[in-house]
């Protein structure tokens, strides 16, 4: 045996012991660890817009994400939080952000807004968990605000020899071709490259992340698969959505077209701003797509996902006082 | 055994990993050489201490009495023969300090172990004698909660008991000792189940064994098969692994369907519950009027060098179970007396075995909490993992802020402390303990309120 040598080799076996309250077993998943699966899950989508779009949008991604570590980096300084820069919450955000964008957005418009969604949507409200609205929202609600014409114009068609963004060639979404000129228009730009091409690669105009559906949907699949995310929230939105937008004559565009999928699977199902109980998540889904489908129809803007989650945003806090878990007091009866 | 081999209770629960196979094969093995001290608290129990019957200088033999039990309590006896010392406050494993009877071990021929012999006539007792003798055995529940035995099988006049239901789930994640016992002792258990069955009155005995112990339900069905019935009927109910299935009102509910109310008595519903450990220790008691001398423990985890299943004399110092497992390797670094969910950390390995303690888990690595910890999420893990449906995490967010109060609609004050929340928390918060401090609040709080 080798343990005369183990010892030599070794420190003392200790004599005292940590005293740390139980259990003294985890779970191996942590916030952080969570935190970089997303952003590991939505890397796929974000860089098949880089592809699609050209540098501008990497040059959008990098300010929105630089904006909203900067963000945090401040918050923490200034709270004297500890360092939370890379448990990947402020990174998401950052991400997140940047791919609801147009494109052609400038990149220090997108900087301001990771830098407004961290300090407005998250830090006054005393950080990680305390947020009642979806900060990447909040950012985008920001820049909708402040930068409308860049907001509403900045989409550009894609172009998959990634050329830079100045010379690229603006364009309108599908959503808003459909709201403004009917189905034909809309279906016209997606099918410059082809329909399905258009629908299911992501070549078509629209925010950075939204066009792949696929690997967004790739992406929530193997969140789904490790237990991060629940299924129960963004079918709620797609259904809702459904509902709404069945009779329209264009269901198909809706759920396809716009940023549908990276909303219901990414941001609808943010643990902080979404309700616990199944219950209530289903209510919550539906409201969002109800909502999402109400705006793009009569409402004023093409996309209604970003304002439809921040409404539902608010009313979870409710939701999650009318539904509760069952006590097992109440369930089943002494025999 | 019946086909439902799927039974478990209602909600929640974990799986930790499992960590028994270091000692899941190994049989129980007596501690050689036997200890050359013990140190035997009085207290070892849930109830009042133990009074002393010797006093320095004397010189006892093993399965002697020491100290008479008092009021609520249970006696001790003299796990070794030898000599007493100075009878002083020692180091006690979750009491922090006690008065403690130690004795020095005396290899003299007139100091043999108290030989026990079989009482021949012992299926006729009466329930009264039966009692007396597990009293006098200064038996407790072995599987960690050390509740007299004796005390829990006296039921309130009112209370209408059907079904005596032993515990073999051993769900905790390393300890084996349970398992092992199933396996050597069999017969013993399936006897001793009997006997209390007998004493409550019912016809009806469950035993419940998790699936990962199938070997074990296997054992105890031979010797189910292989016993006189004697009006007792005794069935092993194979539960799904997975914690807490060993709970008092998870074991019961999956066993017979049957939800206990927050805060009752499982005699509420109809069913008693004792361990497999406490059965094996009841016919001891009852057969031989053996008292309670010896228990066995699981000494395990990465900190140890060669785990196993030891059965070692009552007051054993812990040093000497791990120096029988090769002693501790370097990186050891947190102790735990019972299981890693619900056992507790001890500062060092200056501190007797005793009654209620079913493994020593030595563990590597940096400790929970030990790094602080992360704001609430509210990812709902926690809320899912409850067997009992409280809500963890506002109870912990209204804590940290400073509004205990207003935690009573989460349910804090059903909490039994089982840690499956606190086990799954993403953000590594101690919700256990903020359990505990509403609780306790809630608790002070009702107490003080005017009565209308």
């Amino acid at each position: 045996m080798s343990d005369g040598l183990v010892q030599i080799d070794n420190p003392e076996p200790p004599t005292t012991f940590v005293v740390t309250p139980g259990p003294h077993v985890r779970a191996s998943e942590s916030t952080a660890r969570i935190m970089w699966w997303v952003n590991g899950t939505l890397a796929p989508a974000a860089l098949w817009g880089v592809a699609v779009f050209g540098l501008g949008a990497a040059l959008v991604l990098a300010g929105s994400i630089a904006g909203a570590l900067a963000g945090e980096a401040i918050a923490n300084r200034l709270m004297n939080h500890r360092g939370t820069l890379r448990d990947g919450s402020a990174f998401c955000t950052g991400l997140l952000l940047a791919m609801t964008l147009p494109p052609l957005l400038p990149w220090w418009a997108a900087l301001l807004g990771g830098l407004f969604a961290i300090l407005v949507g998250k830090s006054i409200f005393g950080g990680l968990g305390f947020n009642l609205f979806n900060p990447a929202l909040i950012g985008r609600a920001f820049l909708m605000a402040s930068f409308p014409v860049a907001m509403t114009t900045g989409w550009v068609a894609p172009s998959p020899w990634l050329r830079a963004g100045l010379d690229a060639v603006t364009t309108a979404t599908p959503l808003a071709l459909l709201k403004e000129h009917g189905f034909a228009a809309a279906m016209k730009v997606i099918s410059g490259s082809g329909w399905w091409q258009g629908m299911v690669l992501g070549l078509r105009p629209g925010s950075i992340g939204e066009v792949s559906v696929v690997l967004v949907l790739l992406g929530a699949a193997v969140l789904v698969a490790r237990g991060i995310v629940s299924l129960t929230i963004p079918l709620s939105v797609f259904a809702g959505t459904a509902l709404v937008t069945a009779f329209t004559g264009a269901p198909l565009l809706h759920v396809l077209g716009g940023g549908l999928w990276l909303g219901a699977f990414y941001m609808a199902t943010d643990y902080v701003t979404s309700p616990t109980q199944r219950n209530g998540q289903i209510l919550y889904g539906l409201l969002i797509g109800l909502l999402t489908g109400t705006i793009r129809v009569w409402g004023g803007y093409p996309e209604g996902i970003c304002y439809a989650i921040l409404l539902a945003n608010a009313l979870s806090p409710a939701l999650d006082q009318w539904f509760r878990p069952r006590r097992v007091a109440s369930m089943g009866t002494p025999s | 055994m019946s086909g439902h081999a799927r039974k478990t209770f209602g909600r929640g629960g974990v799986h930790p990993e499992p960590h028994k196979e270091a000692t899941a094969h190994r049989p129980i093995e007596d501690l050689d050489p036997p200890p050359a001290e013990v140190r035997l608290p009085l207290l070892q129990h849930l109830g009042s201490p133990a009074v002393p019957v010797v006093k320095k200088g004397d010189l006892v033999r093993r399965g002697q009495l020491i100290a008479e039990a008092e009021g609520t309590g249970v006696p001790l006896h003299a796990s070794i023969s030898g000599k007493v010392k100075p009878i002083d406050k020692r180091p006690h494993p979750t009491l922090v300090s006690a008065e403690t009877i130690t004795i020095t071990r005396v290899d003299d021929p007139d100091l043999m172990p108290l030989e026990f012999e079989e009482d021949l006539q012992w299926r006729g007792l009466g329930t009264t004698e039966m009692l007396l003798r597990i009293r006098d055995a200064g038996i407790v529940g072995m599987g960690g909660a050390a509740f007299p035995t004796h005390r829990k099988l006296q039921l309130p006049p009112q209370a209408r008991v059907d079904t005596l239901v032993v515990n073999g789930a051993e769900c905790e994640p390393y300890l084996t000792s349970d398992h092992r016992l199933m396996i050597g002792r069999s017969a013993d258990i399936i006897e001793g189940a009997r006997i209390m069955a007998r004493i409550i009155g019912v016809t009806e005995v469950a035993i419940g064994v998790e699936e990962d112990k199938a070997d074990a339900a296997e054992y105890l069905i031979a010797a189910i098969e292989e016993s006189e019935p004697h009006g007792i009927r005794v069935r092993v109910d194979l539960v799904r692994t997975r914690y807490p299935q060993g709970a008092e009102k998870q074991l019961v509910q999956a066993l017979t369907g049957r939800a206990i109310p927050p805060r009752r008595l499982p005699h509420h519903v109809g069913v008693v519950v004792q361990n497999v450990a406490t059965a094996a220790a009841v016919l001891d008691a009852v057969r031989y009027r053996r008292p309670l001398l010896d228990r066995v423990v699981t000494v395990t985890g990465p900190g140890v060098r060669h785990p196993r299943n030891v059965r070692a004399p009552l007051g054993t110092p812990l040093t000497d179970l791990v120096d029988f497992c090769g002693g501790l390797l370097p990186d050891a670094r947190r102790l735990i007396a019972g299981g890693p969910m619900m056992g507790r950390a001890l500062p060092r390995l200056d501190l007797p075995l005793v009654k209620g303690m079913n493994g020593l888990v030595v563990l590597t690595g940096e400790g929970p909490f030990e790094n602080g910890y992360d704001p609430c999420v509210q990812c709902g893990r926690c809320i899912e993992a409850c067997p009992l449906g409280l809500q963890p995490d506002q109870v912990s967010i209204r804590v940290e802020a400073g509004k205990t109060l207003s935690t009573e609609p989460y349910g804090a004050i059903d909490c039994y402390e089982c840690g499956s929340c606190t086990f799954v928390c993403p953000s590594g918060r101690p919700l256990v303990q903020f359990m505990q401090v509403a609780k306790t609040t809630l608790r002070r709080a009702a107490e003080t309120r005017p009565k209308p």
